[in-house]
């Protein structure tokens, strides 16, 4: 199953990589003049051009950089001439910890919340949890984020309002550093964890076994912890699994909102900019990462449910 | 007020501002300003680079051969002491004795010929264009460099005290090549440390600085945050110390915060609407005058700067050394004249124009406040929004739309203002063309003189075919608003708009 899964990457990468570089054709602007700056003079612009090979064909500049790709070389930025993965690899570290921080919070609170409401469902405590839930879903993140800023950051000092530490530097400045924006993100992570561990949950203990189980006297807390939770688990790795996809795309926009060098932040420029090596880079890592992270997901399957490892 | 007191005036108005609250403390020396930066540099190598954004990052490693007084851009001495025409083809430069690079080249008369030699012959050279009335360099002296010129050319002491005028270590270009962009040499107050893209930039005490007084600061450290609302905060929380380039939109949160001193001052950054000046309806001088009589600029700076800036009918502001106040009394507010200008252009009942504009909020701001100002005399505009380089890309190279309401950032040398704009075949010249022929000359006259009285003359005659001919829309001068914690002292901003920390200190 890894290596069919592994060989379905390519095309995948090919792919989307295309489309995006597609796209950024499709852009108008011409990083020659960004490039060219202040003293811009057509000749100037032209020459850029040569030099950078941007007046090149389409499918010439494309085949290049998968060429190069292919060889595990993801070329310089336009913008600042220093290789591409040697900025994603400085990048992702900052941005690696701030969506695991933010699926570890959404884990430990969404779970007992979703367990809690699934087990009293109608009850008030369960009401309370799906209108919180649906208004985590509804809020934007980066409201949020700046309204944590503005609280947590500005009026009571307790975090940093902006930036970030490496974890390998100081472990506990870069946690107080991916506090806030984790929490700004964990918000919809929360609700989405407890919304769907709940409605599984109450499926599972209403169905005919779970009535067999109370029937031959087991108690109600090892009904759920040993049969209950071991049958939504298969659930709950679906949506760990979308959401750390949901969350590495959210943090485009924390990102900006705390001025945290991440992978966001740098495919933001790149795009504005039309730097297409570094938005090439990115966008090939962040398909490498989601196609990981289904990969994994599916073989937690397979341990977890030893009929999808038959199918 | 005459002339002289009035920039004696502001000169005063500007120092005062910083002032206060210092009470003749003496600077100390000591202690890393954190700076909040908008924007990554393009390089960090005078030469290569390309943004007019780079300049706070090149002035604590460069310094440039020519200086300027920050309230009036006028030029003083830098690396060179002194400079002369002896003849209108003859420009002669007599360096600073004792300067060394951070890499302990010694700044002589062979590494400042070095450098003139690279920005007119390295094929990565933006800076070209500056340097192109010289024809060649020659060592004349330990400390002396004469430049030949192909033309008389005035304007080089102020193009020197731009990015033509920061010199690098020969040592250092030779040896790192391509990356001498990312690990600069120069000769200024700090040197290079560390630069981590778009994340932060330090830069460190020179320990031989030629000014033994100076720098006050151990070093610098810039963090890159894009946003301008996020800078600020990270200076109200404290985590930086400066943030600059503030929108006047956020002077009262400046205001609001205890621990924050608000900095502003008039800059050269000209808020106006380019013209593609070659082609239908904007060839016709009458519309490009309707367009200018067309406009509140009052009402604009009210409604979209909150009133902090200056109203622009030149492009150069009233305390810049060339301004000619007669000039700027061209364009008042009046509908009606406009109207009967369109109408005698052949266009009585209105025309049509498509302005390029940037999709940030503040640009709608001013197209939508243009779209109102417009429709009382007729004129129906249609618009199309981009980021910056999209749209600088679309009007100038791609000549789309007939505005394009965007900004000038301004030059040290006013003569490069009115070239790159106005002058044929420059980029920043949409039609490519010299619509006005009297304009290549008058240009050359500002560059033929080298007393300040003599060019303010030859300026003045510019302005005036510019401004008859209508050649551009000045809206407002842009103040600079900056924003630094209580413990700076002596921050002062510059005409140029593009801050220096030279005299900063902070406070213990």
């Amino acid at each position: 199953m890894i290596g069919r899964r592994l060989l379905q990457i390519l095309p995948v990468i090919v792919l989307a990589t295309f489309v995006v570089f597609g796209l950024l054709q499709l852009v108008p602007g011409d990083i020659a003049v960004t490039l060219a700056g202040e003293n811009a003079t057509d000749a100037r612009i032209a020459q850029i051009r040569q030099a950078y090979g941007l007046d090149q064909p389409f499918f010439v500049q494309y085949g290049k950089w998968l060429w190069n790709a292919a060889h595990l070389d993801l070329s310089r930025s336009y913008l600042s001439n220093e290789p591409v993965l040697d900025q994603i690899l400085h990048r992702f570290p900052t941005t690696l910890l701030i969506v695991s921080l933010s699926l570890t919070i959404s884990l430990v609170v969404g779970i007992p919340l979703g367990i809690v409401a699934a087990t009293r469902p109608g009850s008030r405590l369960d009401t309370f949890v799906t209108s919180f839930a649906s208004l985590g879903v509804a809020l934007p993140n980066f409201w949020l984020a700046m309204i944590l800023v503005a609280t947590f950051a500005l009026n009571w000092n307790i975090f940093p309002a902006t930036g970030a530490v490496a974890l390998s530097k100081d472990p506990s400045k870069a946690l107080l550093h991916a506090a806030l924006p984790a929490f700004a993100l964990a918000a919809g992570g929360i609700a989405e964890v407890a919304r769907q561990l709940r409605s599984a949950l109450i499926e599972i203990l209403s169905s005919q076994y779970v009535r067999t189980l109370h029937a031959k006297g087991l108690s109600p807390t090892a009904i759920l912890w040993k049969h209950g939770l071991k049958n939504v688990s298969v659930t709950l790795l679906t949506v760990v699994g979308l959401l750390v996809n949901r969350l590495l795309g959210a943090t485009v926009v924390v990102e900006a909102v705390f001025a945290i060098p991440g992978m966001g932040s740098l495919i933001v420029h790149a795009a504005i900019h039309k730097d297409f090596p570094v938005v090439q880079g990115v966008v090939l890592s962040m398909v490498v990462i989601v196609i990981c992270m289904n990969l994994l997901i599916d073989i937690l399957y397979a341990v977890l449910d030893p009929r999808v490892g038959r199918a | 007020m005459t002339e002289l007191d009035r920039r004696a005036f502001l000169a005063v108005l500007a120092a005062g501002a910083t002032v206060s609250g210092t009470a003749n403390a003496a600077p100390r020396k000591g202690g890393v300003l954190r700076v909040s930066a908008w924007t990554n540099p393009t390089t960090l190598d005078p030469t290569t680079g390309s943004g007019g954004s780079d300049h706070i990052f090149l002035y604590t490693m460069f310094d440039s051969l020519v200086a300027f007084d920050y309230a009036t851009l006028e030029p003083k001495p830098g690396l060179a002491l002194s400079w002369s025409y002896p003849d209108p083809l003859t420009f002669v430069l007599n360096l600073r004795p004792g300067i060394v690079f951070h890499d302990d080249t010694s700044c002589d008369a062979d590494a400042v010929k070095f450098n003139l030699d690279r920005i007119r012959e390295d094929p990565r050279s933006n800076v070209k264009p500056d340097l192109a009335t010289v024809a060649s360099v020659a060592v004349t002296g330990p400390l002396q460099v004469t430049l030949k010129l192909s033309q008389p050319d005035t304007a080089l002491p102020l193009i020197l005290s731009d990015r033509a005028g920061m010199m690098c270590s020969p040592t250092a270009v030779k040896a790192l090549g391509k990356d001498h962009d990312r690990k600069p040499v120069g000769a200024g107050p700090w040197k290079f440390v560390s630069w981590a893209d778009s994340e932060k930039i330090v830069v460190t005490r020179h320990e031989k600085y030629w000014d033994p007084k100076r720098p006050y600061l151990d070093g610098v450290e810039f963090s890159v945050i894009q946003e301008v609302n996020t800078g600020l905060r990270s200076v109200i929380a404290g985590q930086n110390d400066l943030v600059y380039y503030l929108s006047p939109q956020q002077k009262p949160i400046v205001d609001r915060s205890k621990n924050l001193v608000s900095v502003t001052g008039p800059t050269l950054y000209c808020i106006q609407l380019y013209i593609n000046f070659g082609r239908k309806p904007m060839n016709d001088v009458r519309v490009r005058q309707a367009i200018n009589y067309a406009i509140d600029r009052e009402e604009f700076n009210k409604a979209t700067m909150a009133g902090l800036s200056e109203p622009a009918t030149l492009s150069l502001p009233k305390s810049h050394w060339a301004h000619d106040a007669e000039m700027a009394k061209a364009y008042p507010y009046d509908p009606a004249k406009a109207k009967k200008l369109l109408g005698d252009a052949g266009y009585p009942d209105g025309l049509d124009v498509n302005i390029a504009v940037y999709s940030d909020q503040r640009s709608q701001q001013r197209l939508e406040v243009l779209i109102e100002q417009f429709r009382k005399i007729g004129i129906r505009v249609t618009s199309y929004a981009g980021t910056i380089p999209q749209q600088t890309n679309a009007f100038f190279a791609e000549k789309k739309g007939d505005l394009y309401l965007s900004a000038w950032t301004g030059r040290p040398d006013p003569s490069q203002t009115y070239k790159l704009m106005f002058g044929a075949g420059s980029f920043y010249n949409a039609s490519r063309i010299e619509t006005v022929p009297e304009i290549g000359p008058a240009l050359l006259e500002t560059r033929g003189y080298e007393d300040i009285p003599s060019r303010k003359k030859a300026f003045s005659k510019l302005q005036k075919i510019v401004t008859e001919n209508a050649l551009v829309v000045p809206l407002v001068f842009q103040f600079e608003l900056d924003a630094h914690t209580q413990k700076v002292k002596d921050f002062r901003p510059n005409l140029l708009g593009k801050c220096k920390f030279e005299d900063v200190w902070l406070e213990a």
